[in-house]
C-alpha cells in the first residue's frame, strides 16, 4: 500500500465504504470490551498504521486441520478484515502460495529480510516419533522448521491461533502417540522462548479474536508499529497467556439462555418443546459455565449464530486440553481425564496426574453440586418445568384481564 | 528406483500437509509418490470414549469438511441401533447443512485453491475493459466491475506487494518478465478472460463465506457446526431462520449459475491439453450422499455406486463398506495389512524411516475389493450419470450432457485433470438446485406440523458403519462399541483414497497414477503436475 493514497481511498478501492469500516471498528470495539466512544480512536489508529507501512507476517502450520485458517476466511467484513490482516502483509502462507521450493523461498525472504515480522502459528507442535509425525520430503521435520524461524532475529512475536497451537488440542489427547504440544510450552521446553507468545484458544479460533488482538496491538504500540503493539499485548496476558480482555468472562455469564437457567427451565431432550422455546441446555452437557470465551456476544460467521443459539451445547473448545477434560460432552457426568496436565507443569516428562485430576475433580464436584442444588430447590426437573409454565400462563391471563399486552 | 528429480514440498493451496515426489524423463513423469506428511492419531484418541462424543471429535479431522465428518459419525453411532430411524425433519435439515458445506467447499476449491493454476493475475492488467464486458456478455457471464478489479491488481503490482499472489509464478517476476510468466498458462488465453477470472476469484472468496453462513445459521458456526448430533439434529427450524438460509442460498446459486459455470466453459478450450493427462486409476467409488426418506444409500440424491475400469465405465454396482481393506506396507504403521476397518488398527512404526522404496506416507492404502479407487465429484457424477435407476439421473444427465455438448468433448474425456475440475463445478450447480428442493421440503413438513427432529437410540454395544460423502469424496466411519464405550473407531477419508501411497500389491494410489504419464515442460516449474494434484482437491 503506497503512502500517497489515504487509507480511506484505499478502502474504497477495495469496495469498502467508510461506513462499513466504522461498523467494523464498532464490532471490534465490542469484542475488545471497549465502549463505543473508542470507535473514532480505533479508526484513526488503524488508518494511521495502514498508512505508515506494513508489518510482515507468516502463517506457519503444524499438526492442523486447516479449521483456523478456514475460520479466518469467514471474517465479518472480508474486505476490511483483509486490510487489518494486510497490516500484517501475509508474505508466507502455505494455503495461498506457490508450491514447493518457491514457497520456501518466500518464507526465507521473510526470515532473512531486514524487517521485523510476527508469526501466526496454526496447529500443534508435533513431537511424536522425534518430530516425524510431521515430516518433510527432505527428511527434516516441522520441529526443524520451527527452530529455523526462532533463530531469526527479526521475529518479534508469535500468535498461537487456535487450541492446537495453544495446548496441542486434540492431537495431545490421551493416549495419542502423535505428541501434540502448544507452541509456547514447546518453546519453553527447548529453551527457545525468547519472543512473546499470545495464545488465542478455541477450536477453531475466531477471526474476530485475531483482529481484536491486532487492533489492540495498534492501540498499545508505543511507536505505532504492530510489533511493539503485540509485545505490549503480550505483556498483559492471563496465566494461560491469553489476552485478558478477551477471555475474562464465561459463556454462561452472557448467554442469552441464562434467564432460563435461573428460572430452572431446561432442555432435557433435543427436538423437544423446551428446545423450541430456547431453554437452557445445561443438562445436555453444556460447558458454558466453565468456558471463558465471548461467543454469545461475538457470535460466528458474520454474527449469524453460535453453538448454543442454534441448539447445540458448548463443549468448552477453548478450555485447557478440552478433549480430555470435558469428555464425555453429553450430560453432566464428568470422567476425570488421565492426560490432564496443566500448563507450565509439563516439563522434563513430569506428569502430575494426581494434582491435575484432583483439580478437575473439584470443578466437577462444584458443578454437580450446582446441578443438585438446582434440583433440590425445585428449579430443575420435569415437575418444576410444568409449574413454571403454569405460572407463566396464569400471569399471561391476568395481564390480559387487566388490559395489558 | 530412479531418484526423484521433482520434489514439491509443501504442496500449497490445499487443505492438508502433503508432499509429492516425481521422476520425470524426457518431459514426462514416469514415477510419482504421494507423501502424507502428518500423523494425528484421531482413531487412537477415540477409543474408550462415549460413542456420541465422536461427533464432536471427528469433525476436527478436517476444518474444511467438518460437517461431513459430523454426519458420518452420527450416522455410524445410529447404525449400531437396528431399530433406529432418523426423523424426517432431521434428515432434511442434515441435507441442507451438508449441501451448504459442499457449496462452500467447491467454490473455495475452484477459486482460492485451483484457479491460480489457470488464471494469471498479472496478465489481467493488459485487459481492455470494454472488451472484457463484451467477452463476458458473449460467454453468458454476469458483468462485474472489471475496472475496479483491474485497479486493485495494479495497486498491488505497483506497491511491489503482491499479497496473496506473491510468488504465484514459480519464481518468475510477472512484472519484469510478463511473457515468461505467461508461458506457465496458455499464452493464447486473452487478458480479458484473466481479468474476469481475477474478478471472480475475489467474488468467490465472498461467496464461500456466504455459503458457510448457512451452516452457521443451522449449526451455530463454521467450521465445526454443533447440531447434527446422533439421533437427529439439535436445531429447530424457524421461519425467519429458513428465510435467512434461503436468501443466502439464492445468492450462492446465482453466483454458481451466472459466474462459475460459464467461466469454466470459457477457459476450458484454452486448457484442452489437460483433458489428455491425469486419468488416474479409472476405478470410481461413491458411497452416496443426501438421504431421501427411504434412507437407503442407492436411493440417495447422489446414489451409492462403484465403477471399475476393467468392467467398463457404464457399469455401476452397489458398494458394500465391508469390502474395504487397508494396506500399510508402504505406510508408517506396524500393524498388519489388508484389514477391514472394523478390525483396523492405527499403530505407528517405532523405527521411523523416510524411504520412497519402502515406507513413505502417513496415509494408508485403501482398496475396494482389491483395487485402489478414485473418490470425489468426478466419481459421484459418473455414478449418478450411469445409474439410470436413480431419481436424480435425469437432472445429472441434463447438466452433464449440456456441459459435454458445450465443450465439444466426449463423456469419457471427463476422466482427466480438466474433467475432474469441471465435474466439481457442475456438481456445485447440482447441489445448489437440490438445496432449494430441501428447503421447500422442510417448509412443507413444518406446515403439516408433523416434523420431528430427534429421537432416542441405543449405542451401548454393537457395530455400526456410516457411508457418506464429503465434498472431496467417499467417507466412511466404522465404529465398534462395548459397554457404552468406543472399542474401535476407524475412518476412511476421501484423502485416504485419493492420496493413497502404493498398496501391498505395488499398485499406485489414484493421484500417483494420475501423475504418471503427465507431461512436464519444465521440471523446475512443474505446473502441469500441480494441476493434476489440485484437480483432486487433496
Amino acid at each position: 500500500m503506497g503512502s500517497e493514497m489515504t487509507f480511506y481511498e484505499n478502502l474504497s478501492q477495495r469496495g469498502v465504504s467508510r461506513r462499513d469500516f466504522l461498523k467494523f471498528c464498532g464490532s471490534t470495539a465490542a469484542v475488545l470490551g471497549l465502549s463505543s466512544t473508542f470507535v473514532p480512536t480505533l479508526a484513526s489508529k488503524i488508518a494511521g498504521a495502514a498508512e505508515s507501512g506494513l508489518t510482515p507476517a507468516i502463517w506457519a502450520t503444524g499438526g492442523k486441520c486447516t479449521g483456523c485458517l478456514e475460520s479466518t476466511l469467514q471474517a465479518t467484513y472480508p474486505n476490511v478484515a483483509d486490510i487489518v490482516l494486510d497490516l500484517l502483509t501475509l508474505n508466507y502462507s502455505a494455503a495461498s502460495m506457490a508450491t514447493g521450493k518457491y514457497a520456501g523461498e518466500a518464507k526465507k525472504g521473510v526470515y532473512e529480510g531486514d524487517r521485523p515480522f510476527i508469526m501466526i502459528y496454526e496447529g500443534a507442535i508435533m513431537t511424536g516419533l522425534g518430530g516425524n509425525t510431521l515430516v518433510n520430503a527432505d527428511k527434516t521435520t516441522s520441529l526443524d522448521d520451527l527452530e529455523h524461524v526462532m533463530h531469526s532475529p527479526n521475529l518479534k512475536a508469535i500468535i498461537a491461533m487456535g487450541q492446537c497451537a495453544v495446548d496441542g488440542g486434540w492431537t495431545r489427547a490421551f493416549p495419542n502417540p502423535a505428541g501434540g504440544m502448544g507452541i509456547k510450552y514447546y518453546l519453553e521446553q527447548e529453551g527457545l522462548d525468547h519472543v512473546p507468545v499470545v495464545n488465542l484458544p478455541g477450536c477453531p479460533a475466531s477471526p474476530e479474536e485475531l483482529t481484536a488482538v491486532v487492533v489492540q496491538a495498534l492501540l498499545l504500540g508505543s511507536d505505532g508499529t504492530l510489533e511493539t503493539g503485540i509485545q505490549a499485548v503480550a505483556a498483559d496476558l492471563d496465566r494461560l497467556n491469553r489476552p485478558k480482555y478477551l477471555y475474562n468472562a464465561t459463556i454462561h455469564d452472557s448467554c442469552p439462555r441464562r434467564g432460563h437457567f435461573e428460572n430452572g427451565e431446561f432442555v432435557h431432550r433435543y427436538g423437544s418443546d423446551a428446545e423450541k422455546k430456547n431453554w437452557c441446555v445445561y443438562p445436555m452437557g453444556c460447558k458454558g459455565p466453565q468456558t471463558y470465551r465471548r461467543c454469545p456476544m461475538m457470535r460466528w460467521n458474520d454474527a449469524q449464530s453460535w453453538c448454543v443459539e442454534s441448539g447445540g451445547i458448548c463443549i468448552g473448545c477453548a478450555t485447557w486440553n478440552w478433549v480430555d477434560n470435558n469428555a464425555p460432552f453429553k450430560g453432566r457426568h464428568r470422567r476425570v481425564g488421565a492426560n490432564n496436565i496443566l500448563p507450565g507443569v509439563w516439563k522434563g516428562g513430569i506428569n502430575p496426574i494426581g494434582t491435575a485430576a484432583a483439580l478437575t475433580g473439584v470443578v466437577a464436584a462444584a458443578l454437580v453440586a450446582h446441578g443438585f442444588g438446582m434440583k433440590a430447590a425445585g428449579r430443575c426437573g420435569k415437575n418444576a418445568t410444568l409449574k413454571t409454565e403454569e405460572m407463566k400462563e396464569y400471569d399471561r391471563k391476568r395481564l390480559k384481564k387487566q388490559g395489558g399486552a | 528406483m530412479a531418484t526423484p528429480n521433482i520434489t514439491m514440498d509443501p504442496i500449497t493451496r490445499i487443505e492438508g500437509q502433503l508432499a509429492v515426489e516425481c521422476v520425470a524423463e524426457n518431459g514426462v513423469i514416469v514415477d510419482a509418490w504421494s507423501v502424507s506428511k502428518l500423523f494425528r492419531g484421531i482413531e487412537v484418541v477415540l477409543k474408550g470414549r462415549a460413542p456420541e462424543d465422536a461427533f464432536y471429535v471427528t469433525q476436527r479431522m478436517c476444518g474444511v469438511c467438518p460437517t461431513s465428518h459430523g454426519h458420518a459419525s452420527s450416522k455410524a453411532v445410529e447404525a449400531i441401533d437396528p431399530s433406529f430411524r432418523l426423523p424426517n425433519g432431521a434428515r432434511i435439515v442434515r441435507n441442507i447443512l451438508e449441501g451448504a458445506e459442499w457449496l462452500h467447499s467447491h467454490i473455495f476449491h475452484f477459486y482460492a485453491l485451483a484457479a491460480l493454476d489457470y488464471v494469471n493475475p498479472a496478465k489481467a492488467l493488459q485487459a481492455d475493459i470494454a472488451n472484457t464486458i463484451a467477452l463476458a456478455k458473449e460467454k453468458g457471464i454476469a458483468i462485474d466491475d472489471y475496472a475496479a478489479v483491474q485497479a486493485r491488481v495494479l495497486k498491488l503490482v505497483q506497491g511491489g506487494d503482491l499479497s496473496i499472489f506473491t510468488n504465484g509464478w514459480w519464481g518468475i517476476d510477472p512484472v519484469a518478465n510478463p511473457e515468461e510468466a505467461d508461458e506457465l498458462y496458455n499464452p493464447d488465453m486473452p487478458a480479458e478472460l484473466h481479468l474476469i477470472g481475477v474478478a471472480q476469484y475475489l467474488k468467490g472468496l465472498e461467496m464461500q463465506a456466504v455459503a458457510a453462513q448457512i451452516i452457521a445459521i443451522i449449526g451455530g458456526k463454521f467450521p465445526m457446526p454443533m447440531t447434527s448430533v446422533a439421533g437427529g439434529t439439535a436445531w429447530m427450524p424457524r421461519a425467519d431462520k429458513l428465510d435467512d438460509c434461503l436468501f443466502r442460498l439464492k445468492e450462492v446459486a446465482d453466483f454458481i449459475k451466472r459466474q462459475m459455470i460459464p467461466y469454466t466453459f470459457a477457459i476450458a478450450p484454452y486448457y484442452v491439453s489437460a483433458l489428455s493427462y491425469g486419468q488416474g486409476v479409472g476405478n470410481f467409488l461413491s458411497w452416496g450422499c443426501f438421504d431421501r426418506s427411504s434412507m437407503t444409500p442407492e436411493n440417495r440424491y447422489l446414489p451409492a455406486g462403484f465403477i471399475k475400469s476393467a468392467v467398463g465405465l457404464n457399469v455401476v454396482n452397489r458398494p458394500d463398506p465391508k469390502m474395504v481393506t487397508e494396506d500399510v506396507g508402504r505406510s508408517w504403521y506396524k500393524n498388519s495389512s489388508n484389514l477391514m476397518p472394523f478390525d483396523g488398527a492405527t499403530e505407528p512404526v517405532t523405527n521411523f524411516e523416510y524411504d520412497l522404496g519402502g515406507k513413505y506416507s502417513w496415509g494408508k492404502a485403501p482398496k475396494y475389493a482389491g483395487d485402489p479407487m478414485e473418490a470425489g465429484p468426478l466419481a459421484r457424477i459418473l455414478v449418478a450419470y450411469m445409474d439410470t435407476d436413480s431419481p436424480t439421473n435425469s437432472l445429472i444427465r441434463g447438466v452433464v450432457d449440456n456441459a459435454v455438448a458445450t465443450l465439444g468433448i466426449e463423456l469419457t474425456d471427463l476422466v482427466s485433470t480438466l474433467g475432474r475440475v469441471a465435474a466439481r463445478n457442475l456438481e456445485a450447480a447440482v447441489a445448489a438446485e437440490l438445496a432449494f428442493e430441501w428447503v421447500d421440503e422442510l417448509v412443507v413438513e413444518l406446515r403439516k406440523g408433523r416434523a420431528d427432529f430427534w429421537t432416542s437410540y441405543s449405542a451401548r454395544s454393537g457395530e455400526g458403519v456410516a457411508t457418506w460423502e464429503a465434498p472431496r469424496g467417499a467417507l466412511a466411519h466404522y465404529i465398534k462399541t462395548a459397554g457404552g464405550r468406543i472399542e474401535n473407531y476407524q475412518i476412511v477419508t476421501p484423502s485416504t483414497w485419493i492420496l493413497s501411497p502404493r498398496n501391498d500389491d505395488g499398485a499406485p494410489g489414484p493421484m500417483e497414477a494420475a501423475l504418471i504419464g503427465t507431461p512436464v515442460a519444465n521440471i523446475e516449474r512443474p505446473i502441469e503436475a500441480a494441476r493434476v494434484i489440485r484437480s483432486f482437491d487433496p
